[in-house]
């Protein structure tokens, strides 16, 4: 028996978890739901999850009656005996116990856990999971095993297997107040660290690049002072750049020639669109080509009576459509015509391992984020499709593009249900793994985002979410809700995080590793906050 | 060790043994032993009772406004002769060369065999294995046996020395025997709650 046994098993089916009694020493606020445990099965070891937690009575009556004026005596004598608790556990791997005494040898000899495909019998013995169990099945820290944090009761690393988290979209889930942009920032970190992947961060909010006040009042580095030149700042605001210490490498302009029909329709909201408007943009571009949003916004009142008659548009809604666009015509960043060799040569940036922030600047309304955001996007998953056909034909290593990972926040604006088939952001949470780009989707509300893109999320990092839709959204297409539906509920608010999915062997909840000058360092953290000017030349040629 | 009684009638589960003292049949729920050849018996007192010799005769009155109590038994020392002290007791487990079992002896104590007090250590040594609160709970007698239960845990808790520790381990023992019947859990436990009764209940 070891000195961290919890109970013995007594029940059970691989269905529906074990249950396991709790031992008379055992109280129940010495579990947590979603705590990680170990069943020590006859000949597998099981790593497992708390799911429930039950108390009973043995007698039914003692329930209707309860001692009142019962002494300690009593009460202790009767606890864990009449009264008892059980805990309804879940295992989720497996381990063949080879060597007792050397589970380590048994490792490298096997490989690691598996999936669980048997349960142990009766009375096979329940205990708290020790550092061992843990790094058996989250592994070690370095490499591609990044450290999200440690466990609730202990001081180990709990890693994210980046290679595997940027084979596929994910998620990063919480109420508003729970550190979503500090674990994305953690995650991203990790990621460029890693150099699992190179990032491109849509920063609706300014906070990735530069230094930012968390809510406690301290300051916090951005990616770029940490990361230095490995992080180029494109911005929509010309005077981001002008604040000292904020060195922008590139201002973006976007053309009314690159904006297209799906850009509009993403826009039917917030342009107060009617449902006409994608007929008339239709026959629009059918005679314009792709300047057929400058033509629009160009024409007198005259021109768009004689486009009525010549195409058949109706004058009314054309009219209403030109006047709603005519808001994009005034928004700065705006610019009549303007080539895609910024966007390509940002793409070509990613492809040389560099990781690009895009700042929205004063331009952070969501027209502009949803606008711009869409559009980067769709021009860069062009090109990652062109490079990862030319690979396909080439089979040549130096044409494989790198992997990249899209952030993006507010993300249900772009992936709820009525948008996410046509916007771009869509189309990859859907498939564009197979060219290389994943999302990395930052939410608040997970219910407004499609279901379907939700399923095909790989992994999913929530921090505490209370309300029950949202919970069921991240909660999709993950197997034994019952437990992970719990431990989201009793996360605290602050650094206590759910991670699920691909990129962790099993479910875990982890307390986040602080984001400060120890987090830095480990990060190799560059001393230059910022003088790249000379990076840009080389990357970009004089501007 | 010292003889206190005489088994008179004896059988599987327990016997029945005359007291040497009128009036002072062993400790409700005390641990006595005997012995039989190399094999020491254990058995819990399960009742005491003091009667006429001559079953068929009821006791009679005998004190007057003068004479009561102890005073009876010095003005009519007959008395001595024509009433008896029996008690009852339950086997709970033996010892050969010194190993204890609680299960139930082979062989019934033999008759008119002497009854012993169990010293102290005989009674920790005995008592560090709860498996003979199984066969007290079966017992069946005047006494009832959750009443004879208290009153071994009292008795053996005071002879251990107050030992708290055991009489925590006897009680969840307990709670576990009767897990059934919570009335009758709490019928024990509130008779061995050291916390309301300090000492055993002695007669």
């Amino acid at each position: 028996m070891s000195h961290n046994r919890l109970g013995a098993v007594v029940e059970g089916t691989f269905a529906d978890g074990l249950t396991v009694r709790l031992d008379p020493g055992t109280t129940t606020e010495q579990l947590r739901i979603g705590d990680f445990v170990v069943v020590e099965g006859a000949h597998n070891r099981y790593f497992s999850l708390v799911s429930d937690i039950h108390l009973k009575a043995a007698d039914p009556r003692l329930l209707a009656d309860p001692p009142r004026d019962a002494s300690a005596f009593v009460t202790r004598a009767m606890a864990g005996t009449s009264t008892y608790a059980t805990v309804q556990v879940r295992p989720m791997l497996m381990l063949e116990k080879v060597d007792e005494f050397d589970p380590r040898a048994l490792l490298g000899q096997q490989g690691g856990p598996q999936p669980v495909r048997t349960i142990p019998m009766h009375f096979a013995e329940l205990r708290t999971a020790d550092e061992l169990d843990f790094s058996t099945v989250f592994g070690h820290e370095g490499g591609v095993n990044f450290a999200m944090g440690a466990p609730l009761t202990m001081e180990i690393p709990i890693c994210l297997n980046l290679e595997r988290f940027v084979e596929r979209s994910n998620g990063i889930f919480g109420q508003s107040g729970t550190g979503k942009s500090f674990l994305a920032r953690l995650v991203i970190s990790g990621v460029i660290k890693s150099k699992a992947a190179v990032n491109l961060i849509f920063d609706m909010h300014d906070e990735y690049s530069f230094d930012k006040q968390t809510e406690d009042k301290r300051w916090v580095k951005g990616l770029r002072q940490v990361f230095g030149p490995q992080v180029l700042i494109y911005s929509l605001d010309e005077q981001v750049g002008r604040r000292a210490g904020r060195n922008v490498d590139v201002t973006l302009k976007v053309g009314l020639n690159q904006i297209e029909e799906p850009d509009i329709m993403l826009l039917t909201e917030e342009l107060n669109l009617r449902q006409t408007a994608e007929a008339s943009i239709g026959l629009l571009r059918d005679a314009f080509h792709e300047h057929w949003l400058l033509k629009l916004l160009e024409m007198t009142p005259e021109e768009l009576e004689g486009f009525c008659t010549s195409s058949g548009a109706h004058p009314a809604a054309l009219g209403s459509l030109q006047r709603n666009l005519k808001r994009l015509q005034r928004q700065e960043y705006i610019v009549s015509e303007a080539s895609f060799s910024a966007l390509d040569d940002m793409v070509e940036a990613l492809d040389r391992g560099k990781h690009v922030i895009l700042q929205f600047g004063r331009f952070n309304a969501v027209l502009d984020y949803l606008l711009v955001a869409n559009l980067v996007t769709r021009r860069v998953r062009q090109r990652y499709e062109d490079k990862m056909r030319r690979y396909e034909e080439t089979k040549a290593v130096a044409d494989k593009p790198r992997p990249l990972m899209i952030t993006i926040e507010e993300a249900h604006k772009f992936l709820n249900p009525a948008v996410a088939r046509q916007t771009t952001f869509g189309t990859i949470a859907r498939e564009m793994r197979k060219y290389n780009v994943t999302l990395l989707v930052i939410d608040q509300r997970p219910s407004g985002i499609d279901p379907e893109v939700m399923s095909q999320l790989g992994t999913r990092v929530s921090g505490k979410l209370t309300e029950e839709r949202d919970i069921d959204s991240v909660l999709t297409g993950v197997s034994n809700r019952g437990a992970l539906r719990g431990a989201l509920e009793s996360l605290d608010t602050r650094q206590q995080i759910l991670v699920m999915g691909h990129a962790v062997p099993m479910p875990i909840t982890v307390r986040t590793r602080p984001y400060d000058e120890a987090f830095y360092a480990a990060m190799g953290g560059h001393a230059r906050p910022h003088g790249t000017d000379s990076d840009v030349r080389d990357l970009f040629g004089e501007e | 060790m010292s003889r206190i009684g005489e088994i008179v009638e004896t059988m599987s589960t327990g016997f029945v043994a005359e007291s040497f003292e009128l009036n002072q049949p062993p400790a409700l729920g005390s641990l006595i032993l005997v012995q039989s050849g190399s094999i020491h018996l254990y058995a819990v007192v399960t009742y005491g009772r003091t009667a006429g010799l001559d079953p068929s005769r009821h006791a009679v009155r005998q004190g007057t406004d003068m004479v009561s109590d102890a005073a009876i038994y010095r003005e009519h020392p007959e008395l001595e002769h024509t009433l008896r002290t029996e008690f009852g007791a339950a086997l709970v487990g033996l010892a050969v060369d010194r190993v204890i079992r609680q299960h139930l002896p082979a062989q019934p104590p033999p008759l008119h065999y002497s009854v012993q007090t169990a010293p102290a250590d005989e009674v920790r040594r005995f008592t560090d294995q709860l498996q003979y609160l199984r066969l007290l709970l079966q017992t069946r007698g005047e006494v009832p046996s959750l009443q004879v239960l208290a009153a071994n845990l009292r008795e053996v808790f005071q002879q251990r020395g107050e030992d708290h520790d055991w009489l925590d381990r006897a009680a969840r023992e307990v709670a576990t025997l009767l897990k059934g019947d919570h009335e009758a859990l709490l019928t024990v436990l509130y008779a061995i709650d050291p916390g309301e009764q300090t000492g055993g209940a002695r007669p």
